[in-house]
């Protein structure tokens, strides 16, 4: 059911704005609009929001490792409005940690490349002053490729240059160079001399490397330090968390479009029906200052969509939602797509023992995760199709994969006759589209539509497959060619003209291949369910072949575990996969379309946290 | 050649053609996942599930493959005396699923590249690129269909 919305128009004083949104947001009632003209507060605290995203995002490597079934923290809701001082302190000292870590990293990185650059010349026994320039020699550091060393040494001697090797890896000799200061060695770029600069160091190199050692050492005990005290806040502390929410919270206050003159302003938006009161209670908890005008919606305006059903029902939502939001004021289909996804997604699964095994595993993660919001909703799906699982599996026999005293038949046995009742399935959930097109157009007057698009098919359909029954063979060709003439006379008489009303009826007898492929596409049923059934069959034929002895038996333990745990996820994807596909192309194509939009209110929706059920007020 | 080995080949061809056109759809979805992991972590599980879907077809070729050969008797139970035309018998059943599997792992792969993008881009939604992508293996499944039902036909 779509449930009736108002179009809520607030007038407040200028100074209560805030303290009424966020008694508004408390509510969770109300959904914003657009206006035009309107203004938005700032973006403070927009900025402040990021800034902890960021702080969250960099702090992630030091926080302590967050289990697969991990819950997230609770918070009360007192603790979100109003941050602590300490909480902003405790965050600063973060980013400030996070800065100082970033720091010696660099500083780090420095020193290390200083030490890579000195190392070759550990043995240089000169300090960086003997190396400077004398009266008539000078100094020159640099490296030489190996091949050319002596070529180039042959050189230097012939020119009056003193050379010393200094150290030499395969390819590279470090050398130093004593030349005097008139002879002149044009061609030492020749033999591959490239000049080196040493970084500056103090003392003799070897004293430099022993130095940079030192500063290591000094910067790894500061960066381990740092890096503790981080873990211990981060492993400690919500407080990014909690700041990260409340800036989230307000930064969508800030957020609000409002009309505004010097002392008022206006705001507006789409409150549900019901809701109303709980909104101007809201209000009035604030300020008695105000003026509330709640009207219906207009025709051709754009109403977001807000589902309301049995709390069955309202679980399998979240699937038409996926594919389509109902348009307010269409439709809401969720009422009968939610038995029929129900009973196909058992006969995809259709084994005993898998649905026990869905059973335990739901009510485990149910217990140990405590999923909400759409995740609670498709675990709650999963957890009521186990139920159709395990009746699928009894009626077929199927347990495990192992054939076991069916009561119907065994679809292993005997595929045709399951492929039949499949089909049979598929005809049924069609024809549940027709019927629920066919009220739809006898609601809004169009008697004959119903009968021209809908009721001829349902006669040609149900004619086609009486056909293949022996005893009402007749009965059956009577109702497909009355069907059929309907639609051969009817499909075209939107078209104008004669030969566009007979082209239009001939393509309309035409979709007898759309519903042909339509209803084959139920054959997936069987095909899903032989595939459970099968790979649960091969996991106990391997488990089986290698239990001679004792080790043997341990192993088909573990493979039967690992099997049938693997089997039931991929079946489950592909059921779930599956069981969509033909609600949405073949059962919605028949009647829904649905283009709305949801209605998200103006609420507190934590990322990190989670709101305590019973904490704040 | 025996019918028996005649039949060999096709449950070996039907396995093994599947197994390859899942895993280059795998393999394809698995590197766009990978690149908009890098991106948005959080997506993880939505990418995960997008890439798997391409993995069916893999199953779906093994199966057909023990099916045929739980009918021949080389998998439990004593193996059965099959005539070179009853070979090629099982030789064809297994060809729908091989062939389909092949190519239809190839082509649903290249769906979940896209959708795998979509997700990256609007993360929410995944569930409509999952639709897409399945739409591709429908033919895998009346593949699966149609070998399985040849296979259970065939008058031993």
């Amino acid at each position: 059911m779509i449930v009736p919305m108002k179009f809520v128009t607030l007038v407040l004083m200028r100074d209560d704005r805030e303290a009424v949104l966020r008694a508004l947001q408390k509510t969770g009632s109300m959904m914003l609009c657009e206006q035009e003209g309107a203004v938005r507060a700032g973006t403070e605290n927009t900025a402040a929001l990021r800034r902890m995203e960021k702080l969250l995002s960099d702090l992630k490597p030091y926080a302590p490792k967050a289990g697969m079934f991990a819950q997230k923290p609770q918070v009360d809701t007192a603790a979100l409005e109003t941050p602590r001082t300490d909480d902003t302190e405790t965050a600063e000292q973060m980013e400030k940690l996070l800065a100082r870590i970033e720091k010696i990293k660099e500083r780090l990185k420095q020193v290390s490349d200083r030490q890579t650059a000195l190392f070759p010349w550990a043995r240089l026994s000169a300090s960086s002053a003997d190396l400077e320039d004398g009266a008539y020699t000078s100094y020159t550091l640099g490296t030489v490729p190996a091949k050319q060393f002596a070529a180039f040494s042959a050189y230097c001697t012939e020119n009056g240059a003193a050379l010393e090797t200094v150290s030499e890896t395969e390819q590279t000799v470090y050398v130093v160079l004593a030349v005097l200061k008139e002879a002149s060695l044009q061609d030492l770029a020749e033999y591959g001399f490239q000049k080196y600069t040493l970084p500056p160091f103090d003392g003799t190199v070897e004293t430099g490397l022993r130095n940079i050692a030192d500063e290591q050492n000094r910067l790894q005990t500061e960066l381990d330090e740092a890096t503790a005290q981080l873990q211990k806040y981060t492993a400690e502390s919500l407080a990014p968390q909690v700041l990260c929410e409340h800036y989230r919270a307000e930064s969508d206050i800030e957020d609000t479009p409002f009309l505004s003159t010097e002392q008022t302003v206006l705001f507006s938006g789409w409150v549900p029906e019901k809701r109303v009161a709980e909104v101007e209670q809201a209000v009035q908890s604030v300020t008695d200052v105000y003026d509330l005008i709640a009207r219906d919606p207009e025709e051709n305006e754009d109403v977001p969509t807000e589902l309301e059903n049995k709390k069955l029902v309202s679980q399998f939502e979240g699937i038409t939602n996926m594919f389509s939001v109902p348009t307010y004021g269409g439709y809401d289909p969720n009422a009968v797509m939610a038995p029929w996804y129900w009973i196909i997604f058992g006969l995809m699964m259709g084994d005993a023992g898998y649905g026990l095994m869905m059973v335990i595993l739901i009510a485990i993660v149910k217990k140990i995760m405590k999923p909400k919001g759409d995740t609670k909703k498709l675990i709650n799906v999963l957890l009521y199709s186990s139920i159709t699982t395990i009746l699928c599996g009894v009626l077929f026999g199927s347990y495990f994969g192992e054939t076991w005293h069916p009561i119907l038949f065994s679809p292993l046995e005997n595929p045709v006759q399951m492929l039949i009742v499949t089909l049979g399935v598929g005809v049924a959930h069609i024809f549940t589209g027709l019927f629920v097109q066919i009220v739809n157009h006898i609601k809004a007057g169009h008697w004959l539509d119903a009968i021209c698009d809908q009721v001829s098919w349902i006669l040609v359909i149900s004619g086609i497959c009486l056909i293949f029954v022996k005893p009402a063979r007749t009965v059956g060709m009577v109702l497909a060619i009355v069907g059929a003439v309907i639609i051969l006379l009817t499909a075209g008489r939107a078209k104008k003209g004669i030969f566009g009303k007979i082209t239009g009826g001939l393509v309309g007898l035409y979709g007898i291949t759309n519903y042909l492929s339509d209803i084959l596409s139920y054959s997936r049923i069987l095909a899903l369910s032989l595939a459970t059934g099968v790979v649960g069959m091969v996991m106990n034929m391997l488990a089986g072949m290698i239990q001679s002895s004792v080790i043997g038996f341990i192993l088909s333990l573990v493979i039967y575990v690992v099997g049938h745990v693997f089997n039931l996820v991929l079946g489950l994807l592909s059921a779930y996969v599956h069981d969509c596909r033909l609600q949405y192309i073949e059962f919605y194509g028949k009647f829904y379309e649905g283009s709305g939009k949801l209605f998200k209110p103006l609420s507190i929706n934590p990322k990190y946290i989670q709101i305590q059920e019973n904490g704040g007020n | 050649m025996s019918g028996i080995s005649i039949a060999i080949i096709g449950a070996a061809l039907c396995a093994a053609l599947a197994g390859c056109g899942s895993a280059i759809g795998v393999m394809a979805a698995g590197k766009a996942a990978a690149g908009v992991a890098s991106e948005k972590p959080e997506l993880f599980g939505k990418l995960l599930v997008l890439q798997a879907l391409p993995g069916t077809q893999g199953i779906y070729g093994f199966l057909t493959a023990i099916l045929i050969m739980v009918r021949i008797g080389v998998l439990g139970g004593a193996a059965v005396e099959l005539s070179i035309s009853q070979g090629w018998q099982f030789f064809g059943a297994a060809m729908p699923m091989a062939i389909a599997g092949l190519v239809s792992g190839i082509c649903q792969g290249k769906a979940a590249v896209g959708a795998i993008h979509m997700t990256g881009k609007q993360p929410d939604a995944s569930g409509k690129g999952i639709t897409m992508t399945a739409l591709v293996e429908t033919y895998a499944i009346l593949a699966l269909l149609a070998s399985i039902l040849v296979l259970f036909g065939i008058q031993l």
